[in-house]
């Protein structure tokens, strides 16, 4: 066969194929000139046109034949096996799909006429991969990616905040996350249950907090992050984040007597009835069934009562009391302290507060929700995180949707007003820089479906937040449950194996190539295998993930005798503030 | 290319660029076989190269006579071979020329003339040729449809394959069988009945 190269084959790294056809719309053709079992869908390819190099990713494999009647008859059985194999070597062949994703120039080749005056050129301005905006020629040779076009696209482990997530599939090359872009604007992990999502969100939790240049706030509604726990799969131990950064993270439970296992929580966290604010009650509506009424309800107990004082004032009413009316013949009428007397004072319907008082009796038997806390704990979490802690919130025993809607609700809400704050001190030059944070949130869909997205501060995180330093890591396994406008602010995806067509589609929302990869993703390995792709990414890619395991925190802390000082005006313009 | 080896295998009839017919004796006959490479030297120290496409003996009233005849003698058997005036025409196929130590895998730029000699090719020779260039002459046979192309490129090949092997280039048939392919590959019936006869070698 004619060697259809244009550059000098890399010995060590041979072609695979060449380009045939193909373009921008639908995907890149090239034949491939090695068996096809030696190529898998998802294999990051190069292909070298001129003085550009494309990066792309096999999407599809396709078999084909110069006339069909080659593939029906199957000569071998009437042609001597060499014969056989050269008919089939031209007559039959494997088409990849290359979906190109990058492009970046390289100049000629060192040595030739051209390339002297193409480096001075570019001597001050080296070359960057961009988003492909045309295609490589005819017969471009395409070959298998290596350690360093992966790194080049990818970066290079650092050890900071260029972090190795995993490895290519087929060959193994570590393929890194840029967790300074991963956290600049909001990113979610995505999987069905069991495909490793919670392996993964410590993998990268633990990034995050080792690259500390961002606080990270971890609701932890299954007690699975903070504290230490046990494999349900494997039963081997699994480290929670709190002993592993012992300097770096609080654990806080939720409820003054939370315990997880062996581990020691750093304190726990009560609510005082004073922080609990009508809006934070309106965010239940659907969870404790409220009606319409509600909202009038709630704004005369906060005329009444004062915004910090309702909660208490209202839990300590009693329904149905009722005394003699001296004044009326010994009339039954509501006692002073009753709800039907409150109502009547302030022109509401008796049966409606009466009904919103039942209601939030959920609430009112929460044992963390408490008068007068021993201390601002609420505060403390904030002060926390400004002073560049991370802290793991667990849930302790309170497992309900109630108690995660109403807390992580209750904490977001001050801390998006902290942050608003100091952003605008920073920018009227009255304070430094914010510190960055992410808000990890598990079990997304429920604070963010359709009806509480309108409502609840994460969206308006997902979908402001950005410009005040703080961001969502949204952790979920049903992503079609999320609201559209929440998921396409989503930078960052990563995503392990799915298998609802609805949940695919909401992962893919608002990328290019989503026909290539809808299949890419149904077709991962369960507990395995990821596909990462979006905004915070070059292009997407499926890879493996890296394992969470002894290995994973000798590498990762290991090595740590030197930490780098982090230079803040560097940081920020990588983040791009 | 020595002339001492050239072995004379007939006179040319008639010719055209595209090919030539060249009579024999038939107690000649022994040489030329079907798909044998030929040539025929013209002035200038050209060579025009030929395959044999095509032996074909005629039949006359003489012939048709003994034929008929209830018992043939052997006499007259051998009297009719060997000084029959009826020659045997060997059909040849154009296929390239040489012209100043090189060879082209061209048509040639005239045809040889009557009564030119013809000779029959060494394996040197035959190397030489289908080594030059990328098989160019293969077009030439593909083109001939009212030839059995198929028998035609076995038989060549066949020879072919014997000279290569004997200077121990075994991949020469690998490589014109790749090159025949590339060629027919949108021609489905020729490329099996070319193969299916290079099978049965």
């Amino acid at each position: 066969m004619k060697n259809s190269t244009n550059q000098p084959s890399n010995p060590k790294n041979p072609a695979i194929g060449y380009v045939v056809g193909g373009g921008l719309q639908e995907d890149l053709q090239v034949r491939l000139n090695i068996p096809a079992q030696e190529v898998q869908e998802g294999a990051f390819v190069v292909l070298e046109s001129g003085d550009w190099r494309f990066y792309g990713l096999v999407t599809d494999l396709q078999l084909g034949a110069t006339d069909p009647r080659f593939a029906d008859e199957q000569s071998e059985n009437r042609l001597p096996a060499q014969l056989a194999a050269l008919l089939h070597g031209q007559t039959l062949y494997t088409n990849l799909s290359v979906l190109s994703a990058l492009m970046m120039e390289i100049g000629p080749e060192p040595g030739t006429l051209g390339y002297e005056s193409w480096r001075s050129a570019h001597l001050d301005a080296p070359t960057h991969p961009i988003p492909v905006k045309t295609v490589p020629r005819h017969h471009a040779e395409v070959r298998l990616a290596d350690v360093s076009d992966i790194a080049e696209i990818f970066g290079e482990e650092n050890g900071k905040e260029i972090f190795r997530i995993g490895e290519t599939r087929e060959q193994g090359h570590a393929v890194c996350i840029d967790l300074d872009k991963f956290i600049q604007r909001s990113s979610g992990i995505f999987g069905a249950t069991g495909t490793g999502k919670s392996f993964l969100t410590r993998v990268i939790l633990s990034g995050l907090i080792h690259a500390d240049h961002a606080s990270a706030l971890i609701f932890d509604m299954h007690n699975e992050y903070g504290p230490d726990d046990t494999a349900s799969d494997t039963g081997l131990p699994v480290p929670g984040l709190r002993n592993k950064f012992t300097s770096k993270v609080r654990l806080v439970g939720l409820g003054a007597n939370a315990t997880f296992r062996s581990t020691q929580t750093d304190f726990n966290l009560e609510i005082a009835e004073s922080d609990i604010r009508p809006e934070d009650i309106l965010m239940l509506v659907s969870e404790l069934n409220l009606r319409e009424t509600t909202a009038s309800t709630l704004s005369a107990l906060e005329k009444g009562f004062g915004a910090s004082d309702w909660f208490h004032k209202f839990r300590n009413m009693r329904v149905n009391a009722t005394i003699e009316d001296e004044a009326n013949e010994g009339k039954r009428i509501p006692a002073p302290d009753s709800v039907a007397a409150w109502a009547d004072q302030s022109g509401i319907n008796v049966m409606a507060a009466e009904a919103l008082h039942s209601k939030l009796g959920r609430l009112f038997g929460k044992r963390y929700i408490v008068e007068a806390p021993a201390a601002d704990t609420l505060s403390e979490i904030i002060k926390l995180l400004e002073d560049k802690k991370h802290i793991v919130l667990s849930f302790s025993d309170y497992t309900t949707d109630l108690d995660y809607l109403l807390v992580t609700n209750l904490i977001t809400r001050r801390i998006r007003a902290a942050w608003e704050v100091k952003t605008n001190n920073f920018r009227s030059g009255k304070a430094e820089e914010p510190r960055p944070l992410v808000v990890v949130v598990e079990e997304a869909h429920k604070l963010l479906n359709r009806e509480m997205a309108s409502q609840t501060t994460f969206s308006t995180i997902a979908r402001e937040m950005r410009k005040y330093y703080v961001t969502l890591l949204i952790i979920d396994q049903r992503p079609s449950q999320i609201y559209d406008e929440v998921m396409s602010q989503l930078g960052t995806r990563i995503s392990g194996w799915l298998g609802d067509e609805d949940d695919i589609r909401a992962v893919l929302s608002g990328l290019a190539g989503r026909q290539a990869l809808r299949g890419m993703l149904a077709r991962l390995q369960p507990k395995e295998e990821v596909l990462m792709l979006g905004w915070g990414v070059p292009m997407p890619i499926p890879i493996r993930s890296r394992r969470y395991d002894q290995g994973f925190w000798e590498e990762l802390l290991g090595k740590k005798a030197n930490p780098k000082k982090i230079d803040r005006d560097q940081l920020n313009k990588e983040m791009g503030f | 290319m020595s002339d001492t080896k050239k072995i004379m295998i007939g006179k040319l009839l008639r010719s055209d660029n595209t090919g030539f017919v060249a009579g024999c004796r038939v107690s000649e006959l022994q040489a030329p076989t079907f798909g044998a490479l030929v040539k025929v030297p013209i002035e200038n120290g050209t060579e025009i190269y030929g395959l044999v496409s095509n032996i074909s003996i005629s039949d006359d009233g003489l012939v048709r006579q003994i034929v008929s005849g209830v018992s043939i003698p052997s006499e007259y058997i051998a009297d009719n071979r060997y000084n029959r005036n009826l020659p045997v025409e060997i059909s040849v196929l154009a296929v390239g020329y040489q012209e100043k130590e090189r060879i082209y895998h061209l048509l040639p730029p005239r045809p040889p003339l009557s009564l030119d000699s013809i000779y029959l090719c060494s394996q040197d020779e035959l190397c030489n040729f289908t080594s030059a260039g990328h098989f160019g002459y293969f077009r030439h046979i593909l083109r001939a449809t009212d030839l059995p192309i198929g028998e035609l490129l076995a038989a060549h090949l066949k020879d072919a394959r014997s000279a290569h092997d004997s200077k121990g280039d075994e991949i020469w048939l690998n490589n014109a069988a790749q090159e025949l392919i590339t060629f027919l590959r949108d021609d489905y019936q020729t490329l099996m009945s070319v193969l299916g006869a290079l099978a049965d070698f």
